[in-house]
């Protein structure tokens, strides 16, 4: 009663059942205020559902904040001990596990700083570090991660599938949509408190794509541009279809008022980030309406589902249409081959290989 | 706060958490411990200075316009003991108040009990209480009396710790919890210490309370707690069992309530604070 009286009470999260086996791998994804970090805060304990149950065996390991589990005015080493008794672990517990965690954390030149005087890589370091050695049989881990610099995030995220091979329990929040598909099994969409999709990492993740393409490409048509592009797809050479290996065609048709030297770019993405490649091509376009086709090849890339990528730059890289996802497009052909454990690849690439095995 | 969703756990298991979190309780007391003393020119000597500077007006003021009677007891030995409880007791719930909105940001990280952070203030005190203990001492060589301290009265005085210290702990958890769910209690609490120290015999003799002592040990278990310490140290006798039992009925309820209260308020907290 009361809290429908309050004018801006929701719910931050609703009919979400969510149920993890030892060895599970979530990866919980949706946009901003969707209810992610909600999520985790209920599975910590640190918050209580005002109606269904959260049930969770063993010991939480949480890197939910930047400054999670660490005392500002305590030094690094204190504060290792300070996160074990959090835990509720025993001195000597963490004591076993200490070296482990601050060579993980690469932080032995700093142990007796007080941790308010780091930055916030190194507190976020400190904080993955403690959490994930300190014993936990869930480990929980936000977007926290993108603090750390690229090398520290491949280590967490190999760590991640170490403590995952080892038999524990992980759920990773994160807007790196292929690190989560690196990582986990499993996706959970969120959206407004509301489950969109849960299932296989795969067919989530590329559902949770084109509704973030769509919404962007919604958000594109209000622009008024001095180049605008009329339309964009990609195709195979033969019967339309995208085939990994062989050549591709991207077929773009820009409209512009005046004529400009100009710089049109293409790009090929695995999700809404940073492309794999990008192709250009500097030219002189005349006012109106202008065709191009640019034939990829050997298209570089296994099967899957890709983003293409278009923008026009004068000169000087001032974008006369602004750099974005343009259309989603498919490719045929085999999958690509599974790395060995704990190894991340940077990016899909198809590379066509023939191996010879002579016994003897 | 009746659709508060509250864990059903028994009690057996938040004591369980609790005995896992000591070590935590302890991390918390040190860290506070330093906090409060590592940049101060007086270090713990400040532990002291509260007591002494109130047993110091105290004795000025009824020497000269009030006459309080101790017996063969030196006034200020006197006010002093009163002034060690009442300290502790003050001292522990103004910094339970504050303890979980200080500590707010650590509520965001992992689950742990949240009654260590009233605990920790509590044995805060505790500590400080232990430094104002040695002026107690020195107080005994220079009025020239002597304690009256004997293996006899050891189980007298457990007791009426024990009751300090449940009566104590109970109204920090309750204070701390009040104070986040309704913040202007902490601009309320001063003025309730302040009342209390007068109401409380501290400055005077519990006999001084009149015919309602019953109702008064009730209330206020540290009424005839302070009156036992100084019936055994000063006049070698026994404390008023009848009024003390009240005092521990009443503090050891307090305690059990108090500390359901806290758990059932605590899983809000991360909420709020």
């Amino acid at each position: 009663m009361r809290r429908q009286n309050l004018p801006r009470w929701r719910w931050a999260l609703q009919d979400v059942s969510l149920r993890a086996e030892p060895g599970d791998s979530i990866g919980l994804v949706g946009p901003n205020g969707s209810g992610k970090t909600t999520l985790l805060r209920l599975l910590t304990r640190v918050m209580y559902p005002y109606a269904g149950r959260v049930e969770v065996g063993g010991r939480v390991g949480a890197l939910i904040e930047i400054r999670a589990g660490l005392h500002p005015e305590l030094s690094g080493a204190q504060n290792v001990y300070f996160f074990g008794a959090l835990l509720g672990l025993r001195r000597r517990e963490v004591a076993r596990r200490f070296d482990e965690i601050v060579s993980f954390a690469e932080l032995e030149h700093a142990l007796d700083r007080p941790v308010k005087y780091y930055s916030s890589g190194m507190q976020m370091r400190l904080g993955f570090a403690a959490a994930s050695f300190l014993d936990p049989a869930v480990l929980l881990v936000d977007e926290v991660l993108a603090v750390g610099d690229a090398s520290f995030q491949q280590r967490c995220l190999a760590r991640m599938r170490e403590l995952l091979g080892a038999g524990k329990t992980l759920i990773f929040v994160s807007h790196d949509l292929a690190a989560v598909e690196m990582t986990c099994r499993r996706a959970l969409w969120l959206e407004e408190g509301r489950v969109r999709a849960d299932g296989d990492v795969r067919d989530v993740l590329n559902a949770y794509r084109e509704s973030v393409d769509q919404h962007s490409a919604a958000r594109r048509l209000g622009s008024a541009e001095e180049v605008s592009l009329l339309s964009v797809s990609v195709l195979g050479e033969r019967a339309g279809t995208v085939v990994a290996g062989a050549a591709a065609v991207v077929d773009l048709v820009l409209a512009n008022t005046q004529p400009h030297w100009c710089l049109v770019c293409v790009g090929v993405s695995e999700d809404p980030s940073s492309p794999i490649f990008v192709l250009r091509r500097d030219l002189h376009l005349q006012a109106g309406t202008t065709r191009m086709r640019c034939t990829i090849e050997n298209l570089p890339l296994p099967g899957g589902r890709y983003w293409l990528w278009a923008g026009v730059f004068d000169r000087a890289g001032r974008p006369l249409s602004a750099w974005h996802a343009a259309c989603a497009f498919d490719v045929a052909g085999p999958a690509l081959d599974v790395p060995p454990p704990a190894v991340v690849l940077r990016a899909p690439v198809y590379v066509g290989s023939v191996w010879e095995i002579e016994a003897g | 706060m009746s659709a508060r969703y509250h864990r059903p756990v028994a009690p057996s298991t938040w004591l369980k958490e609790l005995w896992g979190s000591r070590d935590l309780v302890t991390a918390l007391t040190i860290r506070e411990l330093q906090a409060r003393y590592k940049h101060a020119v007086l270090g713990c000597l400040w532990a002291l200075l509260v007591p002494l500077t109130l047993m110091l007006v105290f004795t000025t003021v009824f020497r000269h316009v009030a006459h309080v009677e101790t017996g063969d007891a030196p006034y200020a030995v006197f006010a002093y003991i009163g002034l060690l409880v009442w300290t502790f007791f003050s001292t522990s719930v103004s910094l339970a108040s504050q303890s979980l909105l200080n500590n707010a940001q650590l509520f965001n990280r992992v689950y742990f009990p949240r009654e260590v952070f009233p605990l920790g203030a509590v044995a805060v005190a505790a500590v400080d209480n232990g430094v104002a203990l040695v002026a107690l001492g020195l107080l005994f060589l220079l009025t020239g009396t002597s304690p009256h301290v004997s293996l006899a009265h050891a189980p007298a005085l457990v007791v009426l710790l024990g009751v300090v210290y449940a009566w104590t702990i109970a109204v920090s958890l309750i204070v701390a919890t009040a104070v986040v769910y309704l913040r202007d209690l902490r601009h309320l609490l001063p003025i309730v210490l302040q009342v209390g120290i007068i109401a409380t015999p501290v400055a005077y003799g519990f006999d001084a309370i009149g015919g309602q002592r019953r109702w008064y040990s009730l209330a206020n278990p540290l009424g005839p707690v302070i009156d036992g310490f100084r019936r055994v140290l000063l006049y070698d006798r026994a404390p008023q069992w009848g009024l003390v039992g009240l005092g521990a009925l009443s503090a050891g309820l307090g305690l059990v309530v108090a500390y359901a209260v806290f758990k059932r308020l605590e899983t809000g907290l991360a909420d709020i604070a």
